[in-house]
């Protein structure tokens, strides 16, 4: 009995010791956390991402950092954050305290993001935010921008640009049923999965739709993890939509499709579907998500510029599916942090900061520069518009995305009309076709 | 629309009441509250998208094939981990949770966290009165009435059924008058499991995989026990269908609501325990001393 | 001079006659001093944000045992009054501006109501029925939430709340103070008439009717002063993390409190403490398998649930103490006789 108390109080002992004395890595190396939720796809784009730019990096011998090169070091921290936030925050301490990390990447839910944030800025890490579309992330940099300063957002465009997108490419859409099929005026069914950053979205879309001359057949919002939409889709159908606006970022916008193409519901679907953007759509629909359309960063034939092509081909060949906007991590270790840390010639955060907010550079997906509020605080939120970040509407095409947005699109009658190298024209589905074509 | 709300609460009744029978089954019998029965569901469903996928075995033999080891499975995992300590009721609680979330993990490192699906046994829809229904979801339902027949007649028909009946109305009578208590368990244990596995072969190809997918249906599942009255195998059938209509109910009235479906069901069945305390059709407990 | 020579003496007296006789005693007594010493030694923030994290939660799982464990009313739905304590007290602070410590012991009383509330409705439910019914609260609760995005921040939950104190070691030593005299409070509640009330109406409900005791009344305050404590935890844990969020009131939430207490032994107040200490740093410390955490934390409760089903601290303490035949005092389990009735041992 007495060996065994012992024995017990040795293990209790040797675990305390043990999350101790975690042993301090040397600091010739320049660390990197990539935090976000590892088992899941964001979290591996996350992971994915950073790997290339800080193997692409070393492999050039490290930044220079003043007089010497300095290779980077990648700390990776599963957040945990679908299931946990408290998780998520004790990872992110971790990588602040035990890793002494010099930068930070990543972050995918705005809960957990809005946590994560302010124990980075605790520690005055720069942290760039590559998942979370929440404006209050970067509304906080404006409202106490000594606190948080250290905070920028990598990807994606914020939730009221994402939306803004999604609206130009519902107009676009609607004008080719329009014109192709004869329609006198198009009937929008907006389906907005039943979660915070969809609401506002509603309203808009009620503003909106009159303004292109098209009509509002009805707002129907599931459960962000429902796996039967009958209903909704029924009533779709009843109310005579031609086209289906939608808003998913959880499962949802699987069955969805899926029920959708499967009872050849004579609708389009554009908007927002983030599992439409990500290679495993198809077989998670049977097939059945073909002609969805959805915003997305990137696809494998579109180039934004000419930093993108060898990018996504890279990130293809090494890791066999598309980059998520995820992968954006690529873009902040690369074009973001080590640029700006050449050109300080120092790890200092606050003085990389002043760089960082003033530069206006290409990354692989367009070209990010740093807005300001209506009072002129900095936001440290990329700038969206023709010429920055516009993000690509894709379309599901037999088995493959293609990119079918921006082409030939005038953001206001002054502007140049752009169109990105690999844009195909968008492709109506023939059950809708058959529908409507007289 | 009535005709949806018809249609949509019969499905998910019909659901509901597969996970529910199999769980009032196993507490009826042995007194566990089995957490870790909708995560049977879930082995049983991974189990037929990894036959049909990776094995490219056709997915009917997948579904019979996962439906058997997943039984197994379960029997296994009953004798090592709950059997032991069956006595302790809070210990087998916490160990089902356990178990839960172990295969959650399990299903996690194996397929990670994306969404998976599983192709229907038969494509295509038709429509009744401009109602359009998938044919799988009438498979659904077809085969949850075969099943509860079929259980139904075990349960009344068998001396097996009379064994498992009369262990769950007094066990140690029960153990008195011959019949082995332990092995009338183990058996319960199969047939619950076994119904867990059927039912994720039944319903997976409407629905979507992922490691989390047990959680909800647990919840409902708990609901529709507790409101038709535990140890009830009837309670549990009504209570199914009830459940699923307040459910169709909420989706189609409230489209804007159609979150809400899940506290919706939960209310009516707080409040049917508000006047029933023992639910719909449930035993109340003597006080076993 | 010679006074406090004298008390300490005593001191010392007591301290050898109470404290060192008894094994668990003397790992309570290095408990408390290691947990107050610990920042003298190491200030590192990550070790002591898991302590801090843990501390609330062991009042938390502490407050589940004085509920479930005590007066046998399973309730699967803790998280209920974790989350109406951080709410109620993020809500106070951000739009009435109380500061943390009004706004917690406020948040508290609004989990109380909470218990009150569901309380009442489980006076009629026994066993797995009001397991399964207590499950349903935090659900409704959580839909309530997510309906009312307006008031209660949605999924994003509310954020920009103060903190504790300004530095980390301070916020440390705060919940400490507070997880040990709210579990001691907890446990003195155990050890008083009312605890042995509890006692009774977990062990035979009738008999405690037929004594004439007013079971309803007892079972709510059970359900008030739970919710008391559970809220507290919960106001700490929103000033704290500085979120009040949906995530505390999830399904999980409620299960990993269960967990926690089960695991470390019901019927005590320090089981569940403990099994906190033990299983929090645990899982943390398994970050080094960041694939393999949740599923080796799932695999050590099952297996130490095959071996002490009954929890791990009772079963600890069994090994290490027994009980006197006559006079039914603790004593180390190695000794030939009592050491207060020299009755002999065996």
């Amino acid at each position: 009995m007495n060996r065994r108390r012992i024995l017990m109080t040795a293990l209790a002992v040797f675990f305390l010791v043990m999350t101790i004395s975690f042993p301090a890595l040397g600091a010739k190396t320049i660390k990197i956390g990539v935090i976000g939720p590892m088992q899941f796809m964001q979290g591996k784009g996350h992971w994915n991402g950073a790997t290339m730019a800080a193997e692409e990096i070393n492999a050039k011998g490290g930044v220079k950092v003043g007089n010497k090169k300095m290779k980077i070091e990648l700390v990776k921290a599963d957040s945990n954050e679908f299931l946990n936030v408290t998780d998520a925050t004790n990872a992110m301490e971790l990588l602040a305290t035990r890793e002494k990390v010099d930068f930070i990447v990543g972050g995918f839910r705005s809960e957990a993001v809005l946590a994560m944030q302010d124990i980075a800025m605790d520690y005055k890490k720069i942290f760039i935010g590559c998942g979370a579309a929440h404006p209050e992330l970067c509304i906080r940099v404006a409202k106490d921008y000594d606190r948080y300063k250290y905070w920028f957002r990598g990807t994606p465009i914020n939730s009221k640009f994402l939306v803004r997108t999604s609206f130009i490419q519902m107009a676009t859409v609607g004008a080719i049923l329009k014109k192709s099929l004869n329609i006198p005026k198009v009937r929008v069914a907006v389906v907005a999965e039943k979660a915070m950053w969809a609401d506002p979205l509603i309203p808009a879309a009620e503003g909106f739709l009159p303004k292109i001359g098209m009509e509002l057949a009805g707002v129907w919002r599931p459960s962000p993890v429902a796996t039967d939409v009958m209903a909704e889709l029924s009533a779709i159908q009843r109310e005579g939509a031609h086209l289906i606006l939608t808003f998913f970022s959880s499962s949802v916008g699987i069955p969805f499709a899926r029920q959708a193409g499967e009872l050849k519901i004579p609708a389009v679907q554009v908007g927002i579907n983030v599992e439409a953007q990500k290679d495993g759509f198809w077989q998670a629909t049977q097939g059945m998500g073909n002609y969805v359309m959805t915003l997305n960063t990137y696809n494998r034939h579109v180039e934004v510029n000419e930093l993108t092509k060898p990018f996504v081909e890279r990130y293809i060949k090494r890791f066999g599916e598309t980059p998520t906007y995820n992968a954006g991590t690529y873009d902040a270790i690369f074009y973001t942090l080590a640029p700006a840390i050449e050109q300080a010639g120092t790890l200092d955060a606050d003085k990389l900061v002043s760089i960082i907010e003033t530069r206006d550079y290409k990354v692989t997906s367009g070209r990010i520069a740093y807005l300001k509020d209506a009072e002129g605080r900095p936001l440290h939120e990329i700038k969206w518009g023709p010429g920055y970040q516009t993000s690509l509407g894709v379309q599901w095409q037999d088995g493959k995305t293609v990119g079918v947005w921006p082409l030939k699109w005038k953001a206001t009658k002054e502007a140049p009309e752009i169109t990105y190298k690999g844009i195909v024209p968008y492709k109506i589905a023939p059950w809708v076709i058959e529908k409507y074509k007289k | 629309m009535l005709l949806d709300i018809i249609i949509s609460g019969l499905i998910s009744g019909s659901m509901y009441a597969l996970l529910a029978i199999g769980f009032s089954l196993i507490f009826g019998v042995a007194r566990i509250v089995n957490i870790a029965h909708t995560a049977f569901y879930m082995l049983a469903a991974y189990g037929i998208y990894f036959g049909t996928y990776k094995l490219g075995i056709h997915p009917v033999v997948s579904m019979l094939v996962s439906v058997i080891l997943v039984t197994f499975l379960g029997l296994i995992a009953y004798k090592l981990f709950i059997d032991p300590i069956r006595e302790h009721e809070a210990a087998v609680l916490i160990a089902t949770i356990a178990l839960a979330i172990a295969m959650q993990e399990i299903m996690l490192l194996i397929f990670t966290g994306s969404y998976l699906s599983v192709p229907a046994l038969i494509k295509g829809y038709f429509s009744i009165f401009s109602v359009k229904v998938f044919y799988q979801q009438l498979l659904t339902f077809g085969a949850a009435l075969l099943i509860l027949a079929a259980l139904w007649i075990l349960l009344l028909k068998t001396k097996l059924g009379l064994a498992i009946r009369s262990t769950a109305e007094d066990r140690e009578v029960a153990n008195l008058m011959g019949m082995n208590e332990s092995r009338v368990a183990m058996i319960t244990m199969g047939i619950s499991v076994g119904l867990a596995g059927l039912t994720g072969a039944v319903i997976v190809p409407l629905t979507i995989l992922d490691p989390l997918m047990w959680m909800h249906p647990l919840i409902m599942m708990m609901a529709v026990v507790v409101l038709g009255g535990l140890g009830s195998i009837k309670g549990s059938f009504v209570g199914a269908y009830i459940l699923g209509f307040a459910e169709a109910l909420v989706v189609f009235l409230i489209p804007m609501g159609a979150f809400l479906k899940g506290s919706v069901a939960l209310s009516i069945m707080i409040l049917v325990l508000l006047i029933r305390p023992e639910g719909l059709f449930g035993i109340a407990f003597e006080e076993e001393r | 001079m010679g006074i406090v020579g004298f008390y300490i003496r005593k001191l010392w007296v007591i301290f050898k006659a109470e404290v060192l006789v008894l094994p668990s005693r003397m790992v309570l007594f290095l408990f408390f001093w290691v947990l107050f010493l610990l920042p003298v030694f190491t200030q590192d923030p990550y070790l002591l944000r898991i302590l801090i994290l843990t501390s609330i939660f062991a009042i938390f799982a502490a407050s589940w045992d004085l509920l479930s464990g005590f007066t046998g009313q399973m309730n699967f739905g803790h998280a209920l009054f974790f989350g109406v304590g951080a709410y109620t007290a993020a809500l106070l602070n951000l739009h009435a501006h109380l500061p943390p410590w009004g706004s917690i012991p406020l948040g508290a009383l609004g989990a109380v109501l909470a218990g009150l509330i569901i309380g009442i409705p489980c006076l009629r439910l026994r066993g797995t029925y009001l397991a399964l019914t207590t499950l349903a609260f935090p659900i409704i609760l959580m839909g309530i939430v997510f309906a009312i995005p307006d008031i209660t921040g949605g999924e994003l939950g509310i954020y920009g709340l103060e903190r504790l104190a300004r530095s980390r070691v301070v916020n440390y030593y705060i919940t400490v103070v507070l997880m040990l005299v709210l579990c001691g409070i907890m446990w003195k509640i155990t050890d008083s008439n009312i605890g042995i009330i509890f006692h009774a109406i977990r062990e035979d409900e009738l008999a405690v009717r037929a004594a004439g005791i007013n079971t309803t009344y007892y079972k709510l305050m059970a359900f008030c002063l739970s919710g008391f404590f559970a809220g507290t935890a919960g106001g700490l844990y929103a000033h704290f993390m500085r979120i009040a969020g949906p995530s505390t009131l999830t399904v999980s939430m409620s299960f990993q409190v269960v967990i926690w207490s089960v695991f470390g032994g019901i019927v005590t107040i320090y089981g569940p403490v403990g099994a906190v200490f033990i299983l929090y740093p645990l899982l943390e410390f398994f970050r080094f398998w960041p694939e393999y955490r949740t599923l080796m934390f799932a695999v050590i409760i099952l297996l130490i649930l095959l071996y002490m089903p009954d929890g791990l601290f009772p079963w600890m303490r069994d090994k290490i103490e027994t009980e006197c035949p006559r006079c039914k005092i603790r004593n180390v389990a190695n000794r030939k006789t009592c050491r207060i009735c020299a009755a002999p041992m065996d």
